[in-house]
């Protein structure tokens, strides 16, 4: 009977291990592995009871989103906890003056043919106002954002 | 959720439509996304995924400020004369000297009282 108990324990034992598979620095090793692999820099991984925690700064969201799903990629990771935060932007610099910002603007919307578009420009950030035909609502906001200004109000209307 | 949360999937699509970027922070959170794109379609793209994240580009917080590799103007910007424009007049337009512009254009210019309708005068910025 005693010898019956022993083997019980001995084999559930064993499937307990080999469920377990490796073990947790094994796994911290391999995502670090495969994150340096994988190019993403700045993010550490540590694995407990088979979930990775992702430590570290980020140079934006998508480094972060590929270091999750790297970590996850990992063999015998169950889960990741994503703690890793994100690298502080720089700020924003206007491309010129704002008077030199606004005729620049209004020039190119008048060669974008968003004749009916008025802009403001105050520190950098536009105040867009008017109305344009619908058709060239899109063009006439790339427009806009594609001068160097570091913030937008639109009130810019569809027409039809 | 930050800009950055709420345009993710359009920095992925930058990233693997060969798009490169810089982000900086703008006015008030506004994410400024300045990059340049391999071509107008890749750019076009972004600007389509753009839309469908904000409808129409009214929230303004974003800033996408993409050029494509192709374009040419060297961050000049150009100003194309129209009738009754003298260089005063223009200069007004962009808060600088009518000085200025002369200087950026004595390659075409003779004469700073001399300037015709259609005729592409360089803005300094």
């Amino acid at each position: 009977m005693k010898i019956k108990i022993l083997t019980f324990i001995s084999i559930a034992a064993m499937l307990f291990l080999a469920a377990c598979g490796k073990s947790d620095a094994d796994l911290t090793k391999a995502v670090n592995d495969k994150l340096k692999a994988d190019g993403v820099a700045g993010i550490t991984a540590t694995v407990k009871d088979g979930v990775a925690t992702l430590t570290g700064e980020a140079a934006d969201v998508t480094v972060k989103n590929k270091a999750e799903a790297s970590a996850k990629a990992v063999d015998g990771v169950k889960s990741v906890v994503n703690s890793a935060t994100l690298k502080p932007l720089p700020t924003a610099t206007p491309a010129a003056a704002d008077p030199a910002l606004t005729g620049k603007i209004t020039e190119d919307l008048k060669k974008a043919g968003c004749t009916g578009a008025s802009v403001t420009v105050i520190n950098g950030k536009v105040t867009v106002t008017g109305e344009v035909p619908s058709a060239k609502y899109a063009t006439c906001i790339q427009t806009i954002q594609q001068s160097g200004i570091t913030g937008i109000d639109n009130q810019l209307k569809k027409g039809s | 959720m930050s800009a950055q949360e709420k345009y993710q999937s359009l920095l992925e699509l930058a990233n693997q439509n060969g798009t490169t970027y810089e982000l900086s922070e703008g006015d008030n959170g506004t994410l400024v996304v300045t990059g340049t794109a391999p071509s107008a379609e890749a750019k076009q793209q972004l600007w389509d995924e753009y839309n469908r994240l904000d409808p129409d580009f009214k929230s303004g917080d974003l800033i996408l400020n993409l050029s494509t590799g192709d374009a040419g103007d060297g961050g000049v910007h150009m100003y194309t004369v129209e009738s009754g424009d003298n260089l005063t007049k223009i200069g007004k337009k962009y808060g600088i000297e009518w000085k200025a512009i002369w200087d950026h254009n004595r390659d075409i210019l003779n004469d700073p009282d001399k300037i015709y309708p259609g005729q592409e005068l360089k803005i300094p910025m």
